[in-house]
């Protein structure tokens, strides 16, 4: 079964003369434990759609599903909530917090959901350990460097056990080192954690690191191409130009 | 007064000029109306009055006037009208020198000689003046007269202390004003950005700041004015009845001078631009990646023991050695190091102070999630919290520190009232304190209040003016008798042998205010001019009563008040009845005597006690009311820091809002961190209000016998203001960081 749904999911910014429609008539399908990415032009509604899976925006008409669970009239509450135990996000700017350490910032979602502060420590220091942050556990992000920061927000994704991560241009700070090392994060995060993954990026080298790909322009899905290992960035490249980047 | 029963006779101070009609004549010119005519020298209670009185009494030539007189009412026939007065100040009742000299019982005495001199060359001129100035030494005074310099040293007195109010308010005017210029370049920093990026210079952009600073004081100050004429006006209408109970004096509008203008708007704009130098010079620093770049919320990690600290901590000692050596000039400097000490400190202590308050913040949000957040994000910009908590810790130093004052004033003032006015009854003229312009009584009113059979003891003050070294001095003759046991001294050196002192010599008590202007011990001999020279007095102890705290003041035996300076009438009575004696037994006997002396309201002391603590509670009212201007400005001053930290970390809160923070959550958090903010204020507020508090009550102590009360409702009022000011200030900047978009707040750079 699909973990992610959409049907008819559309997005207008603005109204009249100057509506702009960033995501027009989107339907896709996202399976438990896939790696998907979103990729496309500049403009073509990538991150609005990611926005849009996530329950941060609303859409203008469609809907989406997460579970079979309909979001789009859930109430804003309810919506966090959802967010909270079912989702997780990774940003291109990590977003940690400046004055909390590592594994406060990583225990944050779980420190929200009122879980007790030594029992949320124990979780986020876990999930740091995986990812070899073990012995940077109390240091502040100023004292880590762009992947050990972005490291950290995956740690923080995963903490409350979601079923989805969605990561927005997660690589789009970093080195091309380090953008490899989080986009194997985000692999070994399907493969050996069973989570779903949307990630939206430009890069056909980290794009490669997907299961899927869905393209977009316009606001509409063009193309998909399942990805078989090898030789896939060079695929991706091509299909990038024959969509007219 | 005019005998007419249709028309309720009202009583106005007036002052009572006694004349040689010949020689008036030759200096003034006295248009006297037709068909009257100005007095004679052998003219016997005969007046001249102004048609404005005339009027106000509804007398006509030839009518007559009673004036109260030392020796009772005394009828006056009006021979004479003159023009309607145009200069300001008392009506004046002309009358012939000799009868006022009985009326006031001043026998063969003068206050002011007039003199015209012949010559108009300025040479000569100049030469007789300093020949009648060395003529007369020092105790006279020569050109204008000036009565009422006594009042004038009060007046200074209390100027003094609302400059330093004024001090204060600007002082945290800056602070605010600082505050709101680098909230203006934390929201623009993205526009100062793009100009740089256009080739703006860092330079055009400190200037465009500055300018902004100029024309935002300029604004101010104009605001600033009207306002404070406005304020003026209001409070010389809300206290010109009050004051009326002391002195008959009108108030006119407020004076506002060109000078004070123009300081106003110097020390406005002067201000203004001040405290928007740091901003601009930071404002210059923002570099065009910053028009490009991800606004992160800075952090200053560095651990903030360093100079500043230890300067502080260095002035803050000193501060509190200043107040073990007890000298006044040490304490109040130390006030000011106290308050500058803690500002410099604040930085360093605010982690630790948060951390205390951020596990009650916690409790209160337990298992929300939210309060440590606030106790990081309030200790990421230690500098900025501290000059927001400063701005919160001088309003609520002051109010902490009239608090303690006024508990400490109202305590003294109450014992002090029941001490030295508790006598069964009062007699009070118009005036109280400044005694020269009050109409006496003589022995006759006294001994016929005696001899009523009930009353007990009769103490009473008698007034002359004198002068010491200059200064001048209001001497009070009380009988070393009675006086201790209907009234009393409060002493502050010496004790009640000093009574005895006064009976058997030229003795003087003196009390705060006079040391306060002429330095002396008890022990010290001063010369007193006196109509008859100069006289040597010795000081025996020192010693305030309440009516003559403010002004510079030496009691004296009445017996030598007689004798040096010739003056036998009372100016104020106080009457106790002998035990087992009600009021209400005796209280129409007194009322049909007072009836011959109507220059003296008679109140029984009870009721005037509790007149003057209403009075004092009034002016407490109205000092609160003028604190909570001076509190008012720490509010926005929360809600500009707030409001930058709301705007700096607004990608957080919609990633704190992404990973399911609710709304609420966010909001909570804000709210937090202004409670924090405002307790971190509060703790320092009360901390210096208390050494104010201190500072003031012994500045008073140097007037009013006074000890320092722990201000308990100051520091709980300062407590409740604080904690309720830093909701307050959380409102605005919290239902924003709720109110975010995910989504927008995301894409916020």
């Amino acid at each position: 079964m699909s973990l992610i749904q959409t049907e008819n999911l559309t997005k207008i910014y603005g109204s009249g003369e100057t509506a702009v429609t960033a995501l027009d008539h989107v339907g896709i399908q996202v399976k438990e434990g896939e790696f998907v990415a979103v990729m496309g032009p500049s403009g073509c509604g990538k991150s609005t759609l990611l926005h849009l899976l996530g329950g941060l925006d609303r859409p203008s008409e469609g809907g989406v599903s997460i579970d079979g669970t309909a979001i789009a009239d859930m109430k804003d509450d309810d919506l966090t909530k959802l967010r909270r135990k079912r989702i997780g996000f990774v940003f291109q700017f990590y977003n940690l917090i400046p004055v909390l350490t590592a594994v406060e910032n990583a225990a944050l979602p779980v420190t929200l959901d009122g879980v007790k502060p030594a029992e949320a420590r124990k979780r986020a220091a876990e999930w740091l350990e995986r990812f070899g942050l073990g012995d940077r556990l109390n240091s502040r992000p100023d004292q880590l460097s762009g992947g050990q920061q972005q490291r950290v927000a995956v740690a923080r994704a995963l903490v409350a056990e979601p079923a989805l991560i969605l990561a927005d241009e997660p690589t789009g700070n970093l080195d091309t080192r380090s953008g490899d090392e989080i986009a194997s994060l985000l692999r070994q995060v399907t493969k050996e954690y069973g989570r779903t993954v949307v990630m939206v990026t430009h890069d056909p080298r980290i794009a490669a690191y997907a299961d899927r790909i869905i393209f977009l322009k316009d606001g509409k899905v063009v193309d998909e191409t399942q990805l078989e290992r090898m030789g896939a960035a060079e695929k991706i490249a091509n299909k990038m130009k024959e969509i007219g980047d | 007064m005019d005998a007419d029963p249709a028309r309720q006779d009202r009583i106005t101070a007036l002052s009572l000029i006694g004349v040689e009609p010949e020689a008036a004549q030759s200096l003034q010119a006295y248009l006297i109306q037709e068909p009257g005519r100005f007095l004679q020298t052998d003219d016997t209670n005969a007046t001249v009055i102004s048609q404005t009185l005339a009027d106000a009494y509804g007398v006509k030539l030839g009518d007559t006037l009673k004036v109260p007189s030392v020796n009772g009412i005394e009828t006056l026939t009006v021979v004479g009208i003159l023009p309607p007065r145009t200069v300001p100040g008392n009506e004046e009742v002309l009358v012939t020198l000799a009868q006022a000299q009985t009326m006031t019982g001043q026998a063969g005495q003068i206050n002011t000689i007039e003199v015209a001199l012949t010559s108009l060359d300025e040479t000569l001129r100049g030469e007789t003046i300093t020949a009648i100035e060395s003529a007369l030494g020092s105790d006279y005074q020569i050109g204008a007269v000036q009565s009422g310099s006594e009042m004038f040293a009060s007046l200074k007195l209390a100027q003094a202390a609302f400059n330093m109010f004024g001090v204060l308010a600007l002082f945290m005017g800056g602070f605010i004003i600082f505050n709101t210029f680098r909230t203006v370049v934390a929201e623009r920093r993205r526009d100062i950005g793009m100009l740089r990026a256009l080739g703006a210079k860092g330079s055009t952009i400190t200037g465009m700041i500055l300018m902004e600073g100029l024309l935002q004081g300029l604004i101010g100050s104009g605001v600033g004015l009207l306002l404070g004429y406005l304020f003026g006006a209001g409070i010389v209408v809300l206290i010109q009845q009050p004051i009326n109970q002391f002195i008959r004096l009108t108030m006119g509008k407020p004076v506002v001078s060109p000078t004070l203008v123009v300081a106003s708007v110097l020390l406005g704009v002067g201000i203004t631009v001040l405290s928007g130098l740091i901003p601009a010079r930071n404002a210059s620093r923002i570099t065009p990646m910053d028009a490009l770049r991800p606004s992160v919320a800075e952090v200053e990690y560095k651990r903030r023991a360093g100079a500043g600290f230890i300067a502080g901590l260095v002035m803050i000692g000193i501060a509190i050695l200043a107040l073990a050596t007890g000298n006044m000039g040490f304490i109040s400097l130390g006030g000011l190091l106290f308050l500058l000490g803690l500002i410099l400190v604040a930085p360093a202590l605010l982690r630790p102070i948060a951390f205390v308050f951020g596990r009650l913040t916690a409790w209160l949000y337990a298992r929300q999630g939210t309060g440590d957040l606030a106790q990081g994000n309030l200790t990421r910009q230690p500098s900025r919290v501290t000059i927001t908590a400063s701005a919160t810790m001088i309003g609520l130093a002051i109010v902490v520190a009239l608090g303690g004052m006024s508990t400490s004033l109202s305590g003294m003032m109450g014992s002090l009232l029941h001490k030295s006015l508790g006598s069964d009854y009062l007699f009070i003229p118009p005036s109280v304190s400044v005694w020269n312009s009050d109409m006496g009584s003589g022995s006759d009113f006294t001994n016929r209040l005696q001899a009523i059979k009930g009353v007990g003891d009769i103490s009473s003050l008698r007034f002359s003016g004198s002068m010491v070294n200059g200064q001048a001095v209001s001497l009070l003759g009380i009988n070393p008798e009675t006086y201790p046991k209907v009234s009393g001294l409060d002493f502050k050196q010496g004790d009640e042998s000093a009574y005895t002192a006064l009976a058997n010599g030229r003795a003087m008590i003196v009390n705060g205010a006079f040391l306060m202007t002429i330095p002396v011990k008890v022990g010290d001999t001063v010369e007193l001019a006196t109509p008859n020279g100069p006289q040597t007095y010795t000081i025996v102890a020192i010693a305030s009563d309440l009516l003559n705290a403010k002004v510079v003041t030496g009691f004296i035996s009445q017996a030598n008040l007689a004798a040096d300076f010739g003056r036998t009438d009372d100016v104020f009575i106080q009457l106790n009845l002998k035990p087992g004696v009600q009021l209400a037994d005796v209280d129409a006997q007194i009322k049909a005597v007072a009836v011959d002396y109507p220059q003296f309201t008679v109140i029984a002391g009870k009721g005037y006690i509790d007149q003057m603590l209403q009075l004092l509670k009034a002016v407490f009212a109205g000092m609160y009311f003028m604190l909570a201007f001076l509190a008012f400005p720490s509010l926005i001053a929360m809600v500009n820091t707030l409001t930058i930290s709301v705007l700096e970390r607004t990608r957080e809160i919609g990633m704190i809002r992404a990973v399911g923070g609710t709304r609420k959550q966010v909001r909570r958090m804000v709210v937090a961190e202004a409670l924090l903010l405002a307790s971190v204020g509060t703790a320092f507020g009360i901390l210096s209000g208390m050494y104010l508090g201190y500072v003031i009550v012994k500045a008073l102590g140097a007037l009013f016998p006074m000890t320092y009360s722990f201000p308990l409702s100051g520091i709980l009022a300062g407590i409740a203001i604080g904690l309720i000011f830093g909701a307050l200030a959380a409102v605005i900047p919290a239902r924003q960081a709720a109110r975010l978009q995910v989504v927008e707040a995301l894409r916020y750079e």
